[in-house]
């Protein structure tokens, strides 16, 4: 750790803490989703058959028990097939959210590409990260016009089935229920904090003047002149900017 | 600290009169249906369900239901499987949406697009300071397949996809609804004119150029550029709703 560098070691290590193991924690409930998913598609392949978006009904039980034990944090859970997966259906999202009224229900989506200009996810970062790499990925925070409008961060992993890429395991972290739950980490350290995503957006912060969803640009160059400190949180592709204390700076 | 008199507040919460609540649902649900939000062949919810959503009586509901039906916009089957239904074809579309433009007067599009061209002017400063080269890759899209697109409908389809996503690329969650909103009002009406070659260039040009201005980081040019055509295309409408001929004919 720089901690010869950092304001206060001890709260920039309890926030790098706080951070990955809540984003950790959502990992955990997403690889239930992705296990399920994995031998539900694989029992089907087992019957000489394709699934249709009925089989997939058969996760809305888990999906509602992510919803309602995971509600202070998790807003949005399921599955999201590759197209051409299904036999009966083009697209699909398996996609289940929790309303601002508490309830929890099913998102329908019109993905007919003649009535809807959105019927193409595969080009959002949750989407296209899983599939492209084959890892776990943090996508946002954005703002999510395509199910809830919600500023959001959706956590996402590769569901693979014999091999296959078949769609991606994800949920929704709204980004209120973030910052809800790292602020109060955050703001225990001295002096101006935030947390950057890989692209430089701020994702939250305990200053007025860095505030979630602007941009920061080269944070590299500031740490290289010894202006901030970078902390990256653990395996969560986050990193948390502190500022550089005058008298640590030689 | 209560300073209003007492019939002052007797007016503010007396009840809406009957006739303007039925008017205002016959408006909401004969626009939703014009626009193709509801579906030729819907069915609607029960009167009881749809009153109480609606915040009107029952009564209210059936008036304004009687007058969808006089309109020829829903239609009502008696008995087992019965309720009241949507009816809306497709090949209806372009008479619809010219008689629910002939309702909105003038003063009501001028004032929509201060209010739409506002918010437009906003957002788009706002994506010019926020966005990063990686917001751009989907209205990046959105202006090939605009460009490219052949009919008024998908033309309406994906401007509607380009602004939605500049809205987003300025990383605001209620400005991108206060969009979604504006192209549910208005959206179909909007996108009746790109069936002219010539206003569909421009727009295509305007876009272009609004795309540049937020690519540049220049949030007052991509200010004025977005409030431009805003202005534009409710013009374009207004042309619409004056010129006779194309009501006559």
């Amino acid at each position: 750790m720089a901690s010869r560098l950092s304001t206060d070691s001890d709260t920039v290590a309890e926030a790098v803490v706080r951070v990955s193991g809540m984003l950790e924690h959502v990992f955990t409930t997403i690889q239930q989703t992705c296990e399920q998913t994995a031998t539900l598609l694989a029992h089907i392949s087992g019957q000489g058959r394709r699934p249709t978006s009925a089989d997939l009904a058969q996760l809305q039980p888990l999906l509602r028990e992510q919803l309602s034990r995971e509600a202070e944090l998790i807003s949005g859970a399921g599955f999201i097939a590759e197209p051409g997966l299904l036999s009966d259906v083009p697209a699909w999202l398996e996609w289940w959210q929790t309303r601002a009224d508490g309830e929890v229900q099913p998102m329908l989506l019109d993905l007919d590409p003649d009535t809807s200009a959105f019927s193409d996810y595969t080009s959002w970062d949750w989407f296209a990260l899983p599939r492209t790499t084959g890892q776990r990925a943090v996508s946002g925070p954005y703002v999510d016009y395509l199910c809830s409008d919600e500023y959001s961060l959706t956590l996402a992993a590769p569901v693979v089935v014999d091999g296959a890429f078949a769609g991606v395991a994800a949920a929704d972290v709204y980004l209120r229920h973030f910052e809800a739950g790292v602020g109060p980490a955050l703001r225990r350290i001295e002096g101006p904090a935030f947390l950057v995503n890989p692209r430089g957006r701020v994702t939250a912060s305990n200053t007025a003047t860095q505030l979630a969803g602007s941009l920061v640009r080269d944070l590299d160059a500031a740490a290289a002149r010894g202006e901030v400190v970078l902390h990256p949180c653990e395996a969560i592709p986050l990193v948390l900017v502190t500022a550089a204390r005058a008298s640590s700076v030689q | 600290m209560n300073r209003l008199s007492s019939a002052a507040r007797r007016a503010i919460f007396a009840p809406l009169d009957t006739e303007a609540r039925v008017e205002a649902v016959v408006r909401r649900l004969g626009d939703a249906i014009s626009l193709g939000l509801l579906t030729d062949g819907e069915q609607l919810p029960g009167e009881s369900d749809l009153a109480e959503r609606l915040g009107v009586s029952t009564v209210s509901l059936r008036e304004a239901l009687m007058a969808l039906r006089q309109q020829g916009l829903v239609t009502t089957r008696r008995g087992r499987g019965g309720g009241t239904f949507v009816r809306a074809p497709v090949e209806n579309l372009h008479d619809r949406l010219r008689q629910r433009l002939q309702a909105h007067t003038t003063e009501e599009l001028r004032d929509l697009s201060d209010h739409y061209a506002a918010v437009a002017g906003g957002t788009a400063r706002l994506a010019a300071d926020r966005a990063d080269k990686h917001d751009l890759e989907a209205p990046s899209r959105s202006l090939r397949d605009f460009a490219d697109a052949v009919d008024s409908a998908a033309r309406g389809r994906i401007d509607g996809r380009f602004h939605v996503e500049i809205a987003a690329a300025a990383q605001s969650s209620r400005l991108t609804r206060e969009e979604i909103r504006f192209q549910t009002e208005i959206g179909p009406l909007l996108c009746l004119p790109f069936s002219q070659a010539k206003i569909h260039r421009t727009a295509d040009a305007q876009h272009r150029a609004l795309f540049d201005a937020i690519k540049a980081g220049d949030g007052l040019q991509a200010r004025t550029l977005a409030e431009e055509h805003v202005r534009d295309a409710v013009r374009h409408l207004i042309e619409l709703r004056l010129d006779e001929t194309w009501q006559a004919d």
